[in-house]
């Protein structure tokens, strides 16, 4: 259906991508120049084999790493020229993160890893509490709340993380191997929360290896020593999206 | 965040290694007690001698025979020809009526057996004196009369003993008109010395104090006497006192300081010396002085020991949670938002540790230490945990400072 639609409105931009680890004779070059667009609600997969630099990609995209050359616009906004503070603003408003190694803070209770974007964000206490538990009932999660990250499985962990990243409404998730620790159960499980995101008009990249992952994407992108090899828009996964955005 | 907010997380940054914080805590802790603490007991023995150079009187110079004693060399000589410091000269400088001069107190000493009936005691002091010794020093009469001038013309077998010596000898009862053996005169007890708190190794309070006369005749013999306390008719008048009794005496022993004496030309040393008390007192005092000086920079050292200890740890916590404060960076924290929290959280554990040091040194102070009532020097307080303080602050936000400053990536991949 997206098909007979105009080009949604993108996202963010990348036009001539570099980034280069040391220098001279020893410079690792880690990407090579990559010209991306993501469009609103759009489903990417970034998929490549490991040291293809698909985690530099998802670094730079986070603002969690600043390329060597290159520009890159996020909603309008020329990312490179932005200082620490404008940045973390970014961070912190605009982008949603999932590590693949969850990065929850341990000794913090799920629901207050949930509200710790919102505490930055300098939001009120009573409205922080609300948009957390909403943003925990969105993934399945609400009777948790209280549980340190230690006392959840792995993919309850992931499930957190995926709050946190979507409470502060973000223009776009950003996933990192979001399913690499994880067993298959805890993946569909985790698998489906993105679509279902996805299908309420979430903007999302995933970062993956796993084509069981990158097939459910609307749009897969192939990374290769650097470079982008390939990027195909499928239409199983809207088939697959719209079935479980029906439910 | 609210303040209230702030310190929970604080607290829970603290709880998350208990031993660790415990042990910042310690170090903290011992670090500022150490320095409110020693520098009390410095300034209370500063405080106690102070108290003795009062207690003794400032008005009072002592006279002692020098020389003379067989150290040979041309100071042997010249006391040769000299007359002693005897009862007779002492007589004499009273009878001068020196003006700035109030009293002349001569006194022997030595040391004997004094028994009772049901106790003996050796090697104690015996003083013989005048009774104006106990109106010029600090030894007043606790119980009972002084002998009277009446007792040393007659040098009457008369004693006033101290507190400690009249409860050893008579353990039951008074020891007032009690009869005591000194050396084998019998004595009779007719007075009893205040207490008065002792500096020396000597007890003062076990001491038989009776007329010189006496005291010359059965014991030392009529040759010179130890001591002369010479009282000036103030404290503003014992320079004055002091000169004129120099004077006298150089004339009545036959001392010339001017002349020389033997064959080397130098000045013959004076047959005696005069110290005036609150001079000996004063050297005390500046000893006690560099004792509180050396006690601080002890002190200093203990807190400088557990600043590195608490900056150690400081160190290793902040680098240990880099990767936390990556994950919060890629949350949207900034770099004041990280610093804050470590902040929060290093004063939090530091003022902590200080104050519960600063209530240990006060609640120590209470009790004496070695002898000394240790008094808290105001100033202490505020110093102990201010550099306690400053220390954990700085090196718990400085590090933390550093990896805030990372991309958030590099924070990520720390560890």
């Amino acid at each position: 259906m997206t098909a007979t639609l105009a080009p949604p409105p993108p996202v963010l931009e990348l036009r001539g991508i570099r980034q280069t680890y040391g220098s001279g004779d020893t410079a690792v070059h880690a990407l090579r120049g990559i010209d991306l667009t993501v469009g609103r609600g759009e489903y990417l997969a970034i998929m490549g084999p490991s040291g293809s630099g698909k985690s530099t990609l998802m670094n730079l995209l986070g603002c969690l790493d600043v390329a060597s050359s290159g520009g890159y616009v996020l909603e309008g906004r020329d990312v490179a020229s932005l200082d620490e503070r404008a940045l973390a603003r970014v961070r912190n408003r605009r982008i949603g993160f999932v590590f693949q190694s969850f990065n929850l803070i341990p000794r913090m209770s799920a629901l207050a890893n949930v509200e710790l974007p919102l505490v930055y964000g300098r939001v009120r206490r009573a409205e922080r509490r609300r948009r957390a538990e909403e943003a925990l009932e969105l993934v399945g999660l609400a009777d948790r709340a209280a549980h340190l990250p230690n006392a959840l499985s792995g993919g309850q962990q992931q499930r957190v993380a995926i709050a946190r990243a979507l409470v502060t409404d973000p223009a776009i998730l950003l996933a990192d191997e979001p399913t690499g620790n994880l067993d298959s159960a805890s993946t569909d499980d985790v698998l489906e929360i993105l679509h279902r995101l996805w299908a309420a008009g979430r903007t999302i990249v995933v970062i993956t290896h796993e084509d069981a992952v990158g097939a459910r994407a609307a749009r897969v992108v192939h990374l290769r020593d650097g470079l982008l090899v390939g990027d195909v828009r499928t239409g199983d996964a809207v088939a697959v999206a719209s079935t479980v955005g029906s439910r | 965040m609210t303040v209230g907010e702030l310190l929970s997380s604080a607290l829970r940054g603290i709880t998350a290694n208990r031993l660790r914080s415990a042990l910042t805590l310690l170090g903290v802790m011992i670090g500022v007690a150490a320095v409110i603490l020693l520098l009390a007991v410095g300034n209370g023995s500063s405080t106690r001698i102070r108290d003795l150079i009062t207690q003794l009187g400032t008005n009072t110079l002592t006279v002692r025979a020098s020389g003379g004693f067989g150290f040979g060399g041309p100071g042997a000589v010249a006391a040769d020809s000299t007359r002693k410091l005897t009862l007779q000269v002492a007589d004499q400088l009273a009878a001068s009526k020196l003006g700035h001069v109030a009293a002349v107190v001569p006194q022997v000493d030595t040391a004997l057996t004094v028994s009772s009936p049901s106790a003996t005691e050796d090697a104690t002091t015996l003083i013989g004196t005048t009774p104006d010794y106990f109106t010029v020093t600090t030894n007043r009469i606790g119980s009972g009369t002084a002998f009277t001038g009446a007792d040393v013309a007659a040098a009457a077998k008369t004693a006033v003993i101290g507190t400690t010596l009249a409860s050893e000898l008579f353990p039951a009862g008074s020891a007032l008109g009690r009869s005591i053996d000194v050396d084998g005169t019998t004595f009779t007890v007719v007075g009893i010395l205040q207490n008065v708190s002792s500096t020396g190794v000597q007890d003062a309070d076990s001491v038989v104090i009776a007329p010189i006369s006496r005291v010359q005749r059965s014991f030392t013999g009529f040759g010179p006497i130890s001591t002369l306390t010479v009282e000036a008719t103030s404290a503003d008048d014992v320079a004055a006192a002091q000169g004129e009794t120099e004077v006298m005496l150089d004339q009545l022993l036959g001392y010339d300081p001017h002349a020389a004496a033997g064959t080397n030309g130098r000045p013959a040393p004076a047959p005696y010396t005069i110290t005036d008390q609150t001079q000996l007192l004063q050297t005390a005092a500046a000893s006690a002085q560099s004792f509180t000086v050396l006690l601080g920079a002890v002190a200093a050292i203990s807190l400088l020991v557990g600043g590195i200890g608490v900056t150690n740890v400081m160190l290793v916590t902040v680098t240990e949670r880099t990767r936390e404060i990556g994950i919060r960076k890629a949350l949207g924290a900034t770099r004041g938002a990280i610093l804050g929290q470590f902040l929060v959280e290093a004063a939090t554990l530091t003022l902590l540790g200080g104050v519960l040091g600063v209530v240990i040194a006060l609640v120590g102070a209470r009790f004496p230490i070695n002898g000394t009532q240790p008094e808290v020097l105001g100033f202490s307080i505020p110093l102990a945990l201010g550099v306690s303080v400053a220390i954990g602050v700085f090196f718990g936000v400085y590090p933390a400072g550093r990896a805030a400053a990372m991309r958030p990536i590099q924070a990520l991949r720390a560890i």
